[in-house]
Parts: structure tokens; sequence; C-alpha cells
């Protein structure tokens, strides 16, 4: 018995002993850092100085400050918020759509149509914000202007990311929902795939439509689906930032209107100008504890323990 | 099997006429982009007057002459070189780490192993915005001394630092490969004496080779997309930090730029025309957004 436990040690210890030690190099490690720095003067980097420079809980004070008073992270704040509830929406319901769709029509377009929406979240991020970058530039050369100008619709171009609020929004809601929306079409897909066909085919024999069929019999199966992609992707929009950093970072949409809160934790820390990493990490320890809040009522609620089964395979 | 009763023919058109319609926007721009990489000036008009055929802007970029006139350069193959180091580099750590964490935890059953896949899904829940500021003070905390050795460094350091970002996801996955192999296979090799070490690299790894390739792809297109590990902690410039640059740079050609998209593209466009299946099934593991 002792020493199928020492070679059982041996053997996990091969196995997962890099893994831990990514975590704790670069979870574990980074986040205790994080904290600390939320609690020190930290700015420009400038490490020598400022390590030491415990200011306490000065740093959340001013974040609880600027939250009351600062016209600037009040409109972060709002960005976030209106953010992440509208791209939320079409993520969850444009990829409900696609996949849908992409169920009633012939396999061949269907699968071209599923790659092609891959697109976005395949391609470099720098390449998928140039194309919009010219997309939505707010003169002549910009194609949104051009098609409209073309139409008559419009005479004079229109600098749509700097029209604060809502052109601004607009941009960052469009870009960061179709990188989104394949996530959801690519569960859902997956999900229609696993009804069994006989539903579907006796609905069909009894004259039903592909709305119908839809409504009752496609959509009511997928629900655990539905949730996952609902409180994942909440997630994700709360906390990721590299398709919206590029868009600010050139002007095109609006400085304040176009950052959410995980940009503007970025940005405070290594942007342009004035780095103030005490006040980015007091931030990003407050995101950190909605985010970690988020992913336990995601874990209760979809009952992820379930899936998790004993391995066969072990004696 | 896709079969004729559960879909009728009649409404095809329009669901496939509505799709195309949605996915204009999407189609534009990329063809767009990739259009003006040909021509003198930007077609981003729509005007295709504006659009003059010319190989020229592929030739200057691959010279590195980034303004039509004056002589500012950039060693354009070497910006591309670099960011395949860190696509590679990424991907073959996170394709060894979780071949390694995958297998033991698809086969080995141990206390703690239910934790440490909850732990898994929560730190790739995690915001990765929390931990960067953690991750650069440690960065500057063991940069070496030598002038030459950081630039070494922070290649070493982006393509660990970036990989681990895709570990939790990718243990996922490659665990979901692993449970997919009859256990009848490794047994008779544990059976006849073999360490689970053993019977991981001569039995195992044979078995799941599309899951490798998988795994291997997704973390490739992590490493060479990537634009804010890069740009924080990697001294060289990428196609990414490369673009960033000069959209904002007043010399800059923007044919040229156009052309540098379209090149910083390429493996995305060679993956999905050859890749086409692991794409579509493999995406939904290891992603966010």
């Amino acid at each position: 018995m002792n020493k199928i436990n020492k070679e059982k040690f041996t053997a996990l210890s091969f196995f997962l002993s890099p893994m831990l030690l990514m975590v704790v190099l670069f979870y574990l490690i980074p986040l205790i850092m994080t904290v600390y720095i939320s609690f020190t003067q930290m700015r420009n980097w400038n490490v020598e100085r400022y390590l030491k420079d415990f200011v306490g809980l000065y740093n959340y004070e001013r974040l609880f400050y600027m939250f009351q008073h600062d016209p600037t992270f009040k409109a972060v704040l709002l960005t976030t918020i209106v953010f992440v509830g509208i791209t939320l929406i079409i993520n969850v319901f444009g990829g409900l759509a696609l996949a849908l769709a992409t169920f009633f029509i012939s396999e061949k377009p269907a699968s071209s149509f599923r790659l092609l929406w891959l697109l976005p979240r395949m391609s470099p991020i720098a390449v998928y914000s140039l194309v919009w970058y010219y997309f939505f530039h707010g003169s002549e050369i910009g194609t949104l202007n051009s098609i409209l100008m073309k139409l008559g619709v419009i005479s004079q171009p229109i600098p749509w990311g700097q029209t604060v609020p809502w052109g601004a929004w607009s941009i960052i809601i469009f870009v960061n929902g179709l990188v989104g929306v394949s996530f959801g079409m690519i569960v859902f897909t997956s999900a229609l795939n696993q009804i069994p066909r006989e539903l579907v085919i006796a609905a069909r024999v009894d004259g039903a439509s592909a709305w119908e069929i839809s409504r009752k019999i496609l959509i009511p199966l997928t629900k655990w689906h539905f949730l996952y992609v609902l409180t994942w992707q909440f997630l994700s929009l709360l906390t990721t930032y590299p398709h919206l950093f590029l868009l600010v970072q050139w002007d095109l949409v609006n400085r304040d209107y176009g950052t959410t809160l995980a940009l503007y934790v970025f940005n405070t820390a290594f942007g342009r100008g004035e780095q103030d990493q005490g006040l980015a990490a007091a931030a990003a320890v407050i995101l950190s504890i909605i985010g970690v809040i988020g992913g336990f009522v995601t874990l209760k609620v979809l009952q992820f323990e379930k899936m998790m089964k004993r391995p066969r395979g072990d004696f | 099997m896709k079969d004729v009763e559960t879909r009728p023919s009649r409404y095809e058109w329009v669901i496939i006429l509505a799709i195309l319609f949605a996915s204009l926007p999407l189609i534009l721009g990329f063809s767009l982009l990739v259009l003006s990489s040909f021509s003198k000036e930007m077609v981003t008009n729509l005007d295709l007057k504006s659009f003059h055929f010319t190989l020229e802007n592929w030739i200057n970029v691959f010279q590195g002459k980034l303004a039509t006139t004056g002589g500012i350069k950039t060693n354009i193959l070497k910006v591309t070189f670099h960011t395949l180091v860190v696509a590679l580099g990424v991907s073959g750590v996170v394709t060894f780490i979780s071949a390694l964490a995958g297998y033991s935890l698809s086969r080995i059953d141990f206390k703690g192993r239910k934790h440490m896949m909850i732990l898994l899904l929560i730190l790739h829940a995690f915001p990765g915005v929390a931990l960067i500021v953690g991750v650069y003070l440690l960065y500057r905390l063991t940069f070496p001394q030598s002038p030459d050795l950081i630039r070494l460094y922070s290649f070493f350091y982006v393509i660990l630092a970036r990989a681990a970002l895709e570990i939790p996801m990718s243990v996922w996955l490659m665990k979901g490969f692993f449970d997919t192999i009859p256990w009848e296979f490794e047994w008779s090799g544990i059976i006849d004496g073999a360490s689970r070490i053993k019977v991981w690299w001569k039995i195992m790894l044979p078995l799941i080779k599309p899951g490798i390739l998988a795994v291997a792809l997704f973390a490739f297109l992590a490493g060479w997309q990537d634009i804010i590990y890069v740009r924080t902690f990697l001294i060289d410039q990428t196609l990414a930090t490369f673009i960033e640059a000069n959209i904002e740079a007043e010399y800059t050609h923007m044919p040229l730029i156009a052309a540098a998209g379209t090149l910083y593209l390429l493996p995305t466009i060679i993956f999905f025309l050859t890749a086409q299946q692991i794409l579509l099934q493999g995406y939904s593991g290891g992603i966010k957004g």
C-alpha cells in the first residue's frame, strides 16, 4: 500500500507540478502583489521609491471620492454598466439567433457562416481594430460615412466615436459584440445538435414552422446552455479590455465614454502620461472581488460539480 | 447526418440572405483592408476610383520602408519573427503543461482533484487585468541586470505570462480529449507493470494527437494575436505593437499598414482554410470576450 502511494505521489508531482508552478507564479503571487500595491502609493513604476511606501486604504478612499465627484470616473462606470449590459444581450441573443438560423439551413452554408463569425475572435486584435478603425472613421475615408453619404442620408461625415455618449458606446458595443457572438453561437450549436432529431421531425410532420419549433422545442431544451453563456459572458465582458484598448488609443472613440473599468485599470497602470499603479491596483482588487463572486455564483447556478465524475480508469 | 425533414427548403434562402446581410460589415471591413493593401490609396471609402492596383506596399513592407518619402525603416521580417517566437513559445508551453495536467485530471483519482478543477474554472473567469499589475511587479523585481539579458528575458517572461492565461482552459480541453480514450488502452499497460508516466508517454500521447494539435493551434493563435502582454512586457516590437504605433505616426503610408495588417492576418487565414473542423469544434473551449 505504501509503495503504491509513493508511486502515485511521484506520478502526480510529475504531471501536476508544471501547472501548479504556473498557477503560483502567474496567478497567486501576482494577486498578492496587486493587493499589496493597492496599499502603496506606487506610481510610474518607481519600485525603489514606492514599494515600501505603505498608505493604508488611501487608494480605496480616492476611488470612493472619484466615484462621488470625478465626472471622468463617473463616465467610466456608466460606460461599464451600459457596455456590459447591452453587449451581453447582443452576445447571448445574437449567438442564439445565429445558431438557430444555421440550424435551419443546409450544412454547407451553415458551416461557412459559423466559420465567418469566428473571424473576429481569431483575427489578431490589432488587425481587427484596424478594420473597425477604418469602418467607423469620422472622416470621408470611413466606410460607414461614405456609404451613408453615397446614399444621401447625410451630407457631412459624422465623427461617430466622438459623439458622446451613444456614438462611442455603439462602436465599442458593436466591435466587442461581434467577438462575443461566436461564443454563444458555438455553445448553442452544440446544444442544438444534442437534441434528438425525432422531436424536430415529429413537429415538422405535424406542420410546425421553424419559428414554432424554435420557440416550443429548441429554446426550452437549451436552458442550461443559455444560463452558461449568460453568466460566462457577463464575467468576460466585465473584465476583458484588449478589443477596446486600441479603439481608445487611436482616438476612434471618446476616451471617457469608450473606457470600461477593466480598460481604466490597464490605462491607469500602463497608459500614457501619469501612471498611478496604486489606484489601478485598488480598482483591480474591486474588479477581482466581483469576478470571483461571479465565478462562484456561476459554478453554483450551473452545478458544474455534477460534471466532475470520478475517473473510471483509476484503481 | 442532416436530414431533409428537419428543415423546409423554401425558407432557406431567406435565412441565408438574412445572415449574409448581418455579416455584411464583417465581410466588407476585412475585404477592404486586404484590398487596400494592394492599392495606392486606401479604398475604405468604397470608391473604386481610388483603387489602383500595385504591389508596392508589399514590397515596401518587406523592405521596411514606412514612409513614401523619407528614410524611416523598420525590419519587418524581424518584427514578424518576434511575433512568431512569442506565438510558438506560448503554444509549446501551453501544450506541454496541459498534456501533463490534463492526463492526471482525467485518469488519476486523488484527493483535491475536484477542487483543482474548480480552481481552474475560477482562474479562467478571473479578471486578467487584476493580475497584470502584479505580474508586471514580479517582472520588475526579477529583471536581470545585464542589458543583453533583458531583451532575452522579456521574451521568456512574456511567453510564460501569456501562456499562464491560456492554461486553465487548455487543461480542461486536454482533459476532455483524454476522457474520450477508453481506459482499456492504458489498463493493459499498467497491468504489465508500466508506470503512469510511461503509459502517458507511450500509449496516451500518440492516441490524443488530434487533441494536442487543437490545443497547440489555439495557444498559437492566442500568442500570435496578443497585444496587451507583448506591449507591456516585450522590449522588441511585434506586428501588433508595430501596427499600434504606426496608426498614430504621421509619416506612415496607410496602405502599407494595411499590407502589414494583412501579413499579420495570414496565419489566421491559413488556419481558416486548413483546420476548419478543429476551429469549429474546439473554439467553444478556451475563449473569452
